[in-house]
Order: C-alpha cells, then structure tokens, then sequence
C-alpha cells in the first residue's frame, strides 16, 4: 500500500521520530517479537517430530521454553516502550499546536476557533501520536506475515501458493474498507461538531432560553442533527459488516485450502507430521495479519486525525520582530499609515490615515461594525491589516517582540476574558511580578478594590467562582489594563456595562493617572467623546473627521450617532 | 463489588440501557454463542482430518472432516454478518442516548444557573461521549468474541481429552487472577491520565477562548509554559499506564503459553497413558498456541485498555452529573422539567402590572436587593428603570417576568397574581429580553419567528422595518439566510436586533427590554426603543442610556433604600443622585461638548 506523501504523513513521521530510543526499542520488540513468532511453529515440529519417534525432547523443550519467555518478554516491552514513544509524539504534537494556535493569533482563530483548535490539541493530536507506534506495529505484522508464507513455502511450495492465491482478495476488500470508513469517519465527526456548535450557541443565549421558557425546543434544535449522526454511525458499521463477512469467508477458505494441500502432502509422503502441525501455526500467522480490522480502523480514524492536527500547523503565523522601543515609560505617538483590512472579503477598515501624538488622548467613534473595535486592535498588533502599516514611535509594530509589545500598549475590552487562578492574577496578568501594591492601586482606580474585597476570598478568589456582573467584569478588565502600565492604553468598548456615574470616575482615574500616557478609547457615550482631545470619526471603514468633540458636534450626522436629534448643536452649554 | 458502585449513576444507567434494549442485547448473545461454536469444534474437526484422514493415508477423508470445519466456518460468517448491525443496534443508540442526556444536562443546569460550561467543556464533553461510543464498539466487537472463543476453546481441549483442558485451564486461571489486582492500578492510573486530559482541555479551552487577551497583555509564552506543564502531566500519566500494562502483559503471556509447554512435557506419559492420538495432540497444541494464548492475551489487553477507559469516562461523565437520569430508547425521554403549572392557571384580561411591597434577596442570609418596593405599571406605560450597576434592575425584570418569585409581596398582572398563572400563558403575554441576543443556528426566518411560529415572512419583513434590521437582511441576503453556528457570523449588535425583531413579531403584550439594545449605537437603540412604543402594550426598559430614560412616560430610579418613581422632570427636582446620573450621561457638567 502506497500512501502519498502527504503533510499529514509527514507530520506523522515526525511525530514517531521524535523519541528515537522509544521508537527503536519498540521497533527491537515487534522484530524480535515477529522472529519468535516465527520460530515457534518450527520448533513444535521438531518436538512433535521428536515425541513421534520416542526420542528425549528435554533439549528442544528448552529451546521453546526459551522463545516464549523471549517472545513475552518483547511483548512487554514493546508496550513500555511505544507507549512511552506514543505519549512523548503525542507531547510533541501538542506542543507544536499550542505553539503554533498562539502565534497564530486572532487571524489564526478565524480559520479554527477556540473550541475547535482545543478539540484538536485534545483528541486529534493524541490519536495521531499513537498512529505512528500503530503503523510500525502494522507493518511488523505485514513482515512477520510475509515471513510466515516464506516458511511455508520451505516446507512446501504447494501450500503458500495456496495460500498466496486468497492474498489479493483479501487486500482488495480491506484496502476498500480503509478507504471507505475514512470519508465515513469525516463526516461522523462533521455532524458531531455540528451538535457541539449548536449547544456553544444555546449555552451563550441560556438567559433568552430561560425567559422564553424554551428550553425543550431548544434542546430538541441542539439534538436535530443526532439522527444524521445515527445515520453516519449506521453507515460506519454497514461497513464493517460487509467487511466481516466477505473476510469472514475468505479467511477460513484459505485456512482449510492449506489444510487440505499440506494434508496431501503428508499422504503422499512430503511433509512429516510435525511440518503439518508447523504449516497450520504458519498459516495463522499469516492469516493473523487480516484479523486486524479494529486496528485498521483506528489507522483511518488516526488517518482522519493527523490531518486535522496537520492543518492546524500548517496554519501562515506572522513573524514576530525582537526590537525594544527606546525611550522613557511615557507615551508614544501611534501613526496609521495607508492601513486597509478585510473581514472574510468585507472591507472593514479602508486606507486609513491616523496620527496621534504621545501623551494625547483619542476617541474613536461609529456605529455599530463600521471598524472602531477593529482599528483598536490594530494598535497593540492583535491583528495585522492586510496593507499599511502600524507604528509606535515610528517603530513598526511587527519589529517589536511580544513583552515589548504588551509594555507599549494596554487594552481594556467590552467583555474581558478573566484569565489566571485568582483575581489578583487576572489583573496582574499583564505584567508579571507585579506586587500586591500594583494590584491593588490598579483595582482602586478601575473602581474594582471594593468589591473585590467583599468576594469570598477576596483577591484571592478564582474568577470563574466569583459571582460577577457585566459591569464588575469590566472593571477587572480596565484594572488589568491600568496595572500594566503602558504607554498606549487602548479602552475597546470598556466601559460600556459601567453606570454612567462609575464611568466618569473610572474616565477620571484614567485622565490622573495615565495623563502623560496615549489613551485611545472606542467609545458610545457622547460624553467619553468630549472628555478625549480629538475625535476620530469612522463611517464604513473610513475616517471621515478627525478634530475636537466640540467642532464635530455642529455636524447633525455626528449628533445622530449618539441619538441626540434636537436641532440645538450644544444643549448643554450654559 | 462493594453495594455503593451498584448505585453509580454509570451503573445505574448501563443497567437502565441494557434494559431497555434487551432484545438487541439477547439477539447480540445468542448470535455470539453461534458465532463462536465453530471455535469449539475445529480441534475435533482438525483432529479427525488428520487421524482419520491425512494421517492414515486417506485423503478423501482427511477432505470430508475439513469440508465440514469448511462449512461451520461459513455458518460462522453468516452469523458474523448478522451479528455486526446488533452491535450498533446497542452501540448507536447508546451513543444517542448518551448524547441526549449531555445536551439535556447541559442545558437544564445553565437555564437553573447551577453550571455553565464554556465552548471547552462542551467540546470535552463531546469527545467523552465520543469515547463511550467508540470503547464500547471495540469492547463488544472484540472482548466478547474473545471471552467466547476462550471458553469454547477450553471446552473443545476438554473434548479432545479432558486432562488437556486441565493443564490449560490451571495457569490460565492463575494468570487471570494475578491480573485482577493490576486491572485495580490500571483503573487508577486510567483515572489520573483523564484528570489530567480534562485539566489540559479546560485551561487550554479558557486561554484560547481569552487568546485576545492573552495577545493583549503579552503573555503568550506564559500561556506557552502553563499548557506545556498539563501536557507533560499527561505524559506522564500514559507513561505510569504502560508501565503497568506491560506488566499485566509478562503475567498473561506466561498463563498463555505454559499451557502448550505442559501439554508438550506430559505429551509421552499422555499418549501412552491416555492414549492421547498425534491428531489430538497437534489439535490441542494448535488450540493453545494459535486460539488460547492470543484470546488470553488480547482479552486482557482489551479489558486493561478499553474496558478500563470506559469505565473511567463513564464515571466522569456521572460526576459531572451528566447521567442523572438513566437514558432510555433514543426520542423516549420526555420533556424537560419545567415548574410545575399553577393550580389555578388563570388568565389575565389587561396587561397592566402591579409590583405590590415587594422583597427578594438572593439567599436567606443575604441582603435584599429590592425591599418593599410597591410600583403600579398601568397598561401602555412605558416605564425606564435606571441606576447604577448592580443595584438590582435585572432582579426586578426577572420578578416582573415572573423568573423569579418574591420573598415577600407580591406582582400581579391585571388582578391575577404571577404564581397563580399558568407559565405558558404568562409567558405568552410577557416577554423579557435579556442583554444577550440569543441567535440559534438556523435560517434568519426560523430566529425571528421563534415566538410566534404562525408570523408570515410580510410581518417579519415589516417588524425589522421597523426595529431597523432591514439593511442587516439585505446584507445576509434575505430570510433564508442562514445564521447561529456554521451560519454567518453576527456581531453583538447584530444579534441583539434579531432577538428585538423576534420580541417585537410576538404577541405578548408586555415587553422588558434588559438592556436588549446596549450594542447598538444610540441612534438604532433609539429607533428600537421608539419600535416598541409604537407597537403598543406595556414596555419597561432597563435603561442603558438617558435617552432611553427620557423617552419614558416614566422613571423608576433604583437606589437601594432610597428608590423612587416619576418622571424626568419630577425626579430631577426630587433626586439628587437622578440629577448627578443624568448630568454625566449628558456628558460631565463641568466639561459639556462644544466648550472651545
């Protein structure tokens, strides 16, 4: 069987080679495993050979004695040892895919999301980390097969060729097989993913689900595709079932067709007893090779799961620069130049053309995906534009390495993933080793120290236990981002579930502490955008002004955007 | 087995399944024991060729014997073949049920708020079903034709003289019960390398769901280190697994293949004493070494590996909780739990509600978030709650909902209070909009007739006219336009105004907007909100922006003990704190827009 080169078997080889001693201790145990196999039919011929003729067998009795042990002890050793290779591919794999979805970025997560790339590092690499050690276990078996035919030929040619003439039908109906479950596999795996899809969906909507009082309705949509999945689950074991039949069929008519060769040539004088009994051991060696259907279909599920890791690694990552931005920790100017990105085709942000200098403060406003959160994240290089470049300082953003990064700018979000094992390490996540002090000054400003203090342990409780509100989420999140200390902070929608009233005092904190600092702040309220230098229009991915609130606020559209209809260009002035 | 695992959920629903498909499993057992009598009678078969046949120089004998062990074997492959949709006639439907039980699981403790697994868990818990499935096909295709051809074989030495079957049943025993103790460790071991599978899938799971913040806060080779740790614990934990396989593997090996040795040692003092023919001696060698030792062994094997797993996920899956209810047939579970329908199930005749000095407090020790607050909503109102966060708005639209029950106090709608109406009739006529919009995966069409299953494309086409979710169907390209998982991708805002639309094309007469429009821009929240009033009936929104507040008939300002209600102008004058809210909304007094 000639399998094309493909990145997954590449992938597989590589995999396999990485423990090299493993691999060559489990390579030593199958050989040496086969070989005992292969010798142990010879030897109970002699023996009974022997016994026939009342001879002393206490010598040969020995020897077999002896390749027993042998053949058991590779056994044993063959499981330690490509275990152990198996578990260290299976690291090495996952490794590699951790590495690689990290660098892969934002970019990389459009094309496998955070479900889809864990599932992968999970399943798909430790079914792939054993293919290797199963394929050698494999292929083993084709020699040992092979060899077992050899010797059946030296007792007598007339039996192997017996025995060779069911061989390509055999081949033919498991290589069918082969083929044929690895599409049904795929599509078995499709359908399940399908039904993990729809829960992640139910699950993110459980308060719509439990206000409507729809949960068996929706319970049923999540369960909707089960009945394709039975039916690809039917097709997997209509498979094996024509499989098992014609194998079960074959099988025994070229056993019996030996049988009755060799049986012959004891009549006719050729062959000795023990060379019968020695012919019916070798035949089941040979045969032992088409037994093996369960493993077949673990290599097509393996098959299946090497190219899903595969493509995961084969994933384009951005490479990322070493250079260190010189100068005081105060702010730096940040300058877009000709920067244009697209969405899955859609145009999201247009050649923009941006400048904002060191220490001043920018809003950037819009409706709702005309391109505010997208030019945000261009900033800290969450995501690259598809042309154009960023610039810190006149530094590209790309030359920076990623600590240096994450010192220049700092991001709060609307909707903060909490990460670490406690508060205190969520919000000291961006910057490691900061003391409790830090913490704390930084949960002080973002409004956050009083209610993190009446958690049940307080900076120590795990996130995923506290009991937070949207609001409280966001103020850990904008504690992170102060914490970090950087010279760009960029507030994404950050303040959006605050009141009115937290978020003027958390806009205060910011304009105190961080005054020397760059702030950009994607922002909704009329009164964030006031309270900026400049304001940063974008209507359909284009800038459309940049200039005060107070000069943008005579224009009507601009107004509108914050739902202000009055004709008056200034309600509020005294 | 001590009685305690007799009532583990696993036990308790693989007893639960079993029974409900006895049938396949009958039909599965009695075809097995055919499938494996050609097993039982091939030494004889092969004996007989031989003694009788090739042995003695008769051939057409020697042929006559192996056409019948030939025609066993076909019966055999028949067998086979109608045995193989049996396994999946329990394996699939397991799965299903399986399935069914997770999604159901799943979702009824996120709707009760005891549990809410991110996209990690889920995806964890489908590959554990996953395994069941796939361990518990291996197990039977394998484990059961192997236990069986153990067994048929012994018998079939015993037939040929039964003081074989006494050497080869003696080590194989001894070996079977040395293994015992480490099938225990296995079990053990098994446990710890899941443990740390799920540890990996879980952290792996929340950093790659967080990844922008993990870009964003420069720790992407802390995240490196962190996940590379969990790795290496699951290294080392198949490591120790086949550690103790391989030694499970010494013993059987040995219960194996001594058998064939003894009958080789005893096989002068037999033919002579028991008059033990080269036929039967060949037949019995063949048995042991070619039937016996590799059944023994793969057995074992089996058992150690996928019987072992099994096991292990099975008691994750319990723990979890995900198997409280024994599954049965796939379709036959019944409806999910729902409060059980008010005795009385009266129906309203208006639609106004009354909040009458009402108190609730999550907890008996805790503090109230709403304390007797009385609050007359009459019908066509359209009342904004503001406040700041956490202060207790969403509680009180949960109440009005009747989501939640008051401690004390009472709401009623028209006359009738909330406990006393049936759920369906109550939900009929009220609808809450929380902050999520929730898209589920299907056609744009069935999202926004989830309410009302009878609105014709007209009505829906026209409601997003007016919410202003015309242009976002244009851009989807129409009501078939397929949305929620593997369907186009909907930013926040975007989902929130077809869960507006869906609310706004349903019937109910009373709609809580919990702050339903916070993604859109002001100018969409407001042509949502004025959608709405439009429409007619009551409205009570959770206000996110003054706007809202001062498009309202009236006001409820939530401030712990000193809550009160009005409107703009009156709580301007009675609230300072109302006044403090509105200025910074407006923007901070000191520094209002257009100041150069």
């Amino acid at each position: 069987m000639t399998a094309p080169i493909t990145p997954a078997t590449r992938l597989l080889a590589a995999a396999t080679l990485h423990s090299p001693a493993c691999f060559t201790a489990a390579a030593l145990a199958s050989v040496v495993g086969g070989a005992s196999s292969l010798a142990i039919p010879r030897l109970l011929a002699d023996l009974l050979d022997g016994l026939l003729a009342h001879r002393s067998q206490s010598g040969r009795l020995a020897v077999l004695a002896l390749v027993l042990a042998v053949s058991a002890s590779a056994a044993a050793l063959g499981t330690l040892a490509g275990t152990a290779g198996g578990a260290a591919a299976v690291g090495w794999l996952r490794r590699g895919v951790v590495r690689r979805v990290l660098d892969a970025g934002l970019a990389g997560q459009r094309r496998y999301s955070a479900p889809d790339a864990t599932g992968r590092l999970v399943g798909s690499c430790e079914e792939a980390g054993y293919a290797g050690i199963a394929v050698l276990d494999t292929l083993v078996s084709v020699a040992t097969a092979a060899a077992g035919v050899v010797a059946l030929w030296l007792i007598d040619w007339r039996p192997a060729a017996a025995f060779l003439l069911g061989v390509p039908l055999v081949h033919l109906t498991v290589r069918l097989f082969f083929r044929r479950t690895s599409a049904a596999f795929s599509r078995y795996q499709e359908i399940q993913a399908d039904i993990a899809a729809r829960l992640v969906d139910a699950l993110a909507g459980v308060r719509s689900i439990r206000a409507g009082g729809t949960e068996a309705v929706e319970r049923d949509r999540v369960l909707a595709p089960l009945a394709a999945l039975s039916r690809a689950g039917a097709q997997i074991w209509h498979l094996q079932r024509s499989t098992a039949w014609q194998l079960g069929l074959l099988l025994p008519a070229i056993e019996i067709l030996v049988l009755a060769v060799t049986g012959h040539g004891v009549i006719v004088g050729r062959i000795s007893p023990g060379q019968l009994l020695a012919a019916g051991g070798y035949t089941a060696l040979a045969l032992g090779l088409f037994r093996q259907v369960d493993a077949i279909l673990g290599l097509a599920g393996a098959a299946a799961a090497a190219r899903r890791t595969a493509e995961v690694l084969g994933q384009p990552v951005p490479t990322r620069g070493e250079r260190v931005l010189s100068g005081s920790p105060v702010g730096c100017a940040v300058v877009l130049r000709g920067v244009t990105t697209s969405i899955e085709g859609r145009t999201v942000l247009d050649r923009i053309d941006l400048s904002v200098p060191a220490g001043t403060s920018l809003a950037v406003v819009g409706r709702s995906g005309h391109g505010k959160s997208n030019l945000a994240a261009l900033i800290g290089r969450l995501h690259d534009p598809d042309t154009g470049e960023v610039l810190l300082d006149g530094v590209p953003v790309g030359e920076l390495g990623d600590e240096q990064l994450a010192r220049c700018v700092a991001y709060a979000f609307e909707r903060p993933a909490l990460l670490g094992r406690t508060i205190r390490g969520t919000i000291g996540l961006g910057r490691p080793g900061a003391g409790e002090a830090v913490i704390e000054r930084a949960a002080r400003a973002a409004r956050a120290h009083e209610f993190v203090r009446r958690l049940p342990d307080g900076y120590d409780t795990e996130p995923a236990r506290a009991p937070l509100s949207g609001g409280e989420t966001q103020r850990l999140g904008l504690a992170r981002a102060f914490a970090q200390d950087a010279r760009v902070v960029v507030l994404d929608d950050a303040t959006s579930s605050l009141d009115t009233a937290t978020e003027a005092e958390v806009g205060e904190a910011l304009a105190t502490a961080f005054a020397d600092r760059t702030r950009i702040v994607v922002a909704h309220r009329a009164s964030t955008a006031a309270g900026a230098d400049r304001v940063a229009w974008l209507v359909d991915g284009r800038i459309r002004a940049v200039a005060p609130h107070a000069r943008l606020w005579q224009d009507q559209d601009y107004r509108a955007l914050f739902g202000v209809r009055t004709e008056d260009p200034c309600p509020q002035l005294p | 087995m001590p009685a305690a695992a007799l009532t583990h959920p696993a036990v308790r629903m693989a007893r639960g399944f079993l029974r409900a498909h006895r049938r396949s499993v009958a039909v599965v057992l009695a075809l097995s024991a055919l499938e494996s009598l050609p097993v039982l009678l091939s030494g004889v078969l092969l004996a007989r060729a031989l003694d009788q046949g090739f042995l003695a120089g008769r051939l057409l004998v020697g042929l006559a014997w192996l056409g019948a062990l030939g025609a066993v074997m076909v019966l055999r492959a028949v067998v086979t073949r109608g045995l193989i949709p049996g396994l999946g006639a329990i394996v699939e439907p397991l799965r299903d049920a399986l399935v069914t039980s997770v999604v159901t699981e799943t979702l009824r403790r996120a709707v009760a708020d005891t549990a809410r697994p991110d996209g990690a868990g889920v995806a964890r818990l489908t590959r554990q079903v996953e395994t069941v499935r796939s361990l518990a096909a291996a197990l039977l295709r394998s484990a059961r034709q192997l236990g069986l051809s153990l067994v048929m074989a012994l018998v079939g030495l015993a037939a040929l003289a039964p003081v074989l079957a006494l050497l080869g049943a003696v080590p194989i025993v001894l070996a079977l019960a040395g293994c015992v103790p480490l099938l225990r460790t296995l079990g053990r071991r098994q446990q710890v390398l899941v443990t740390a599978e799920e540890a990996l899938a879980g952290e792996a799971g929340d950093l790659l769901a967080g990844l922008r913040d993990v870009l964003a806060c420069g720790a992407r080779e802390r995240a490196y280190r962190q996940l590379d740790v969990l790795i290496a614990d699951a290294e080392s934990a198949a490591r120790r697994i086949a550690a103790t396989n391989a030694l499970i593997g010494l013993i059987v090996s040995g219960g194996g293949k001594l058998p064939a040795l003894a009958v080789l040692v005893a096989a002068p003092g037999l033919s002579a004493g028991h008059g033990l023919t080269t036929g039967a001696l060949v037949g019995a060698v063949t048995y042991l070494l070619t039937t016996v030792d590799p059944a023994l062994r793969s057995m074992v094997e089996v058992l150690g590996s996928w019987g072992v797993e099994l096991a292990a996920v099975l008691d994750r899956l319990a723990r979890a909780g995900m198997l409280a209810e024994p599954p049965g047939p796939a379709g036959a579970t019944t409806a999910v739990d729902r409060p059980a329908p008010a005795p009385h199930g009266r129906r309203p005749l208006g639609h106004g509600l009354t909040v009458d000095s009402v108190t609730f407090a999550y907890g008996p020790h805790a503090e109230p978030v709403i304390r007797a607050l009385t609050l007359d909503i009459p019908e066509g109102t359209r009342l904004a709650v503001v406040g700041a966060s956490g202060i207790g708005k969403s509680t009180l639209v949960e109440l009005l909902a009747g989501l939640a029950v008051a401690d004390r106090g009472e709401i009623r709608l028209d006359t009738v209070p909330l406990r006393e109406l049936d759920p369906d009739a109550l939900r009929e006529s009220v609808r809450l909009l929380p902050q999520e919009g929730y898209v589920f995966s299907g056609t744009l069409r069935e999202n926004l007739r989830q309410l009302r299953p009878d609105a014709s494309d007209g009505e829906l086409v026209r409601s997003a006219a007016i919410v202003g979710m015309a242009a976002l169907i244009d851009r989807l390209g129409g009501l078939d336009a397929r949305v929620g998982a593997g369907g186009h991708p909907l930013s926040a805002g975007e989902r929130q105004l077809v869960a507006l639309v869906r609310a706004h094309v349903c019937t109910a007469r009373v709609i809580l907007l919990d702050e339903a429009t916070c993604h859109l821009d002001p100018s969409a929240e407001d042509r949502a909100e004025a959608a709405f009033a439009q429409r007619g009936g009551t409205v009570v929104v959770v206000a996110h922006r003054i706007s809202s507040a001062l498009r309202a008939d009236r006001i409820l300002l939530m401030d712990g003990d000193r809550t009160m209600a009005g409107t703009h102008a009156e709580l301007l004058v009675a609230s300072p704190h109302y006044a403090d809210l509105v200025g910074h909304w407006n923007g901070t007094p000191t520094t209002g827009p257009g100041e150069d």
